[in-house]
């Protein structure tokens, strides 16, 4: 099988997923689901011919299939998401962008800061194992990861905001929001207190976050710089730094890349507990709404956008990794 | 012309329940274009003494005293920067063992050579580029397979390229630790006969580690016989084969088996190799002796030289 086969087979497997993920993500909610949508805006005692309307007005009157789960496919297929399930319909394309900036906005930044802290420590960490550089960071990370994120969080509000209060009379950050009110006039100023606000989430998940990235490359590089090709690169006379970089990290780089492209589709389900902590008005806090209110149509929208990104990101890992590590090219020189 | 001279080298491991002696007072010389083996059986301290001489010490390697005069100058007094850009791979390298392992996995061998080539040397990518396929010629492998990865290729052509490598810079010395371990019989039979052949090219000096004797009286000159850190024979290798002294040296060369003649049953050293945090006091090899006397089990044996230019044991039961 050539490359472009196995590039084929690939495309074919993932697009089978993708299917399955779609199914299932129909069932699960128009099916299998316990719950009435209506049961959240309607009350449960008023007679069924009320709840019909509605259900009507949403097209839940009409059969499961085709029609339901073909006009459900053709609204995620072409990333219009169709309507909520509220009193207006109102569409969800239009949400969906304006959070899907505030997520990435949040999740993005923290995701590269966490990977920007977290290999970089790991890689001091294993160039110096036993040392108490590396007991440091391995006891911070190991504490960071254990704690829950959330705690971190309250902490930090707590210290900044409510502790900071008390003491100075005022706290030194917002502590919820996208922008202060009222909103700055002018591009530059709204920016400035975008990032003002976005600090302190970014801040916490990166705390909360750098561990494991911190450990897993740790231990990844204490296993590369026991290997016996670093020994011959040490005696060939390779600098330090270049041995770390060029000869260890070079070798782990295939897994680390792994690590990132799957750390991509998080970005975009937004982090669940800190936009509601922070009242961040992001995809995440907007998940959790939708599934508390029955708005199945939002919820499902989320999980789909998850799965394309997890499919992608799976998908580019295989290409990529063939591309990192010679040893797993596909259909070349043998 | 005295090529490397090593008096007195002691290398202790440095453990929590203290120091394993690992290189105890270890002497030899080296002759240019010479080739020398040292044998004994696993963890007796060749590796090490290697180790030693080339700086390769993990961080709890401690030499404790010695000389290493290499070309007229002491080694032990040079600085890491000077050693690491002009002596070590420069003037003498290593084939490590296991090939398997001492390439790096995902780099072209090519620019594997061509890195040990530039680090030393003022010459242009190109000009390394071509010294890289001429050594790859050399050792059998053909310049063909410059972009080559080591997976592409068999435990033999990756002895044969860590063999390049070693070459890269045309060392004085090179120090062969294991060079065909992990290699099928045949494979060996083919990377020694490689390294055979560059001896006699390029004349070069070697220090073969190995525990295969046969290898070594093929390959060597002198050999020195190394037991729980101590060199306990040494000679040229024709006088050690044909008329060992050392009781240790009798054992080990009896403990190997012929492929001529009848089946025996294998003879054997009883015991163990002794726990260097704590050797035995007096011959280290004492307990594992059978003719060990009184004086065996309190003092040392200092090595002694028996008729001939080479030839030295340390043994009590030889001269006087």
């Amino acid at each position: 099988m050539g490359f472009r086969g196995y590039f084929l087979n690939r495309i074919a497997i993932a697009v089978a997923v993708l299917f399955i993920v779609l199914v299932l993500n129909f069932l699960i909610f128009r099916v299998f689901s316990p719950y009435d949508p209506t049961d959240m805006i309607i009350d449960p005692d008023f007679e069924q011919a009320t709840k019909d309307r509605l259900r009507a007005e949403w097209g839940l009157d009409r059969p499961l299939f085709p029609d339901q789960f073909v006009l459900y496919l053709k609204n995620l297929l072409t990333w219009n998401y169709g309507r909520q399930f509220d009193q207006s319909k109102s569409l969800i394309a239009p949400q969906m962008a304006w959070r899907l900036r505030n997520t990435l906005l949040l999740l993005g930044t923290a995701t590269i800061g966490v990977i920007l802290v977290g290999i970089p420590l790991g890689i001091l960490a294993g160039s110096r194992r036993g040392s108490k550089t590396d007991i440091t960071i391995i006891g911070a990370g190991l504490f960071t990861w254990g704690v829950p994120t959330f705690f971190v969080q309250l902490i930090w509000l707590f210290v900044f905001s409510a502790t900071w209060n008390s003491v100075f009379g005022a706290p030194l950050i917002p502590r919820s929001g996208v922008v202060g009110l009222p909103p700055p006039e002018g591009l530059l100023e709204t920016l400035k207190d975008v990032a003002w606000h976005a600090i302190s989430p970014i801040c916490t998940l990166i705390i909360a976050g750098f561990g494991s990235w911190a450990l897993y490359t740790r231990n990844m590089m204490v296993d590369a710089l026991t290997e016996d090709y670093i020994q011959t690169a040490r005696a060939k006379g390779v600098k330090g730094r270049d041995v770390l970089f060029r000869h260890a990290f070079r070798s782990i780089l295939p897994p680390v890349a792994t690590m990132v492209a799957l750390a991509i589709p998080g970005i975009v389900t937004g982090a669940i507990i800190t936009e509601s902590l922070f009242g961040w008005p992001g995809i995440g806090a907007w998940y959790i709404n939708a599934l508390m209110n029955r708005n199945h149509p939002v919820a499902q929208a989320v999980l789909y956008n998850y799965a394309v990104l997890m499919i992608g990101a799976n998908l580019v890992t295989d290409l990529l990794y063939g591309f990192l590590d010679p040893r797993i090219r596909v259909g070349q020189r043998r | 012309m005295t090529l490397l001279k090593v008096e007195n080298l002691t290398m202790y491991w440095e453990v929590l329940r203290g120091y394993v002696k690992a290189v105890d007072d270890v002497s030899f010389s080296l002759e240019k274009g010479h080739s020398l083996g040292l044998a004994g059986e696993s963890g007796c301290g060749k590796t090490s003494t290697a180790l030693a001489i080339l700086r390769l010490l993990p961080y709890n390697g401690r030499i404790m005293g010695g000389n290493i005069i290499f070309n007229g100058e002491e080694l032990l007094q040079m600085n890491d920067q000077r050693f690491q850009k002009e002596i070590r791979w420069k003037k003498m390298s290593v084939i490590f063992q296991g090939a398997m392992n001492a390439l790096h996995p995902i780099q072209r061998i090519g620019d594997q050579i061509t890195e040990a080539i530039l680090l030393h040397e003022n010459i242009s990518k190109k000009e390394a580029v071509d010294r890289a396929s001429k050594l790859l010629d050399l050792v059998g492998i053909g310049a063909e397979r410059i972009d080559r990865y080591p997976h592409e290729l068999s435990g033999g052509l990756k002895q044969r390229t860590v063999i390049a490598m070693a070459l890269a810079c045309n060392p004085d010395l090179i120090f062969a630790d294991e060079p065909t371990t992990a290699l099928d019989v045949i494979v060996q039979a083919q990377v020694l006969k490689v390294i055979k052949e560059l001896q006699h090219k390029l004349n070069l000096s070697m220090i073969m580690i190995s525990h295969d004797l046969a290898m070594i009286a093929e390959t060597c000159d002198e050999i020195a016989i190394m037991y729980a850190g101590k060199i306990v024979e040494y000679g040229d290798v024709t006088t050690i084969y044909k008329k060992p002294l050392h009781p240790y040296t009798q054992k080990l060369i009896k403990a190997f088996p012929s492929v001529i003649g009848p089946k025996t049953e294998l003879a054997t050293i009883h015991g163990f190799p002794p726990d260097l945090l704590k050797p035995p006091p007096g011959c280290r090899f004492h307990p594992r002796c059978p003719y060990a006397m009184e004086i065996c089990r309190k003092k040392d044996p200092q090595s002694a030289k028996v008729d001939g230019k080479y030839h030295s044991v340390a043994c009590y039961l030889i001269g006087d």
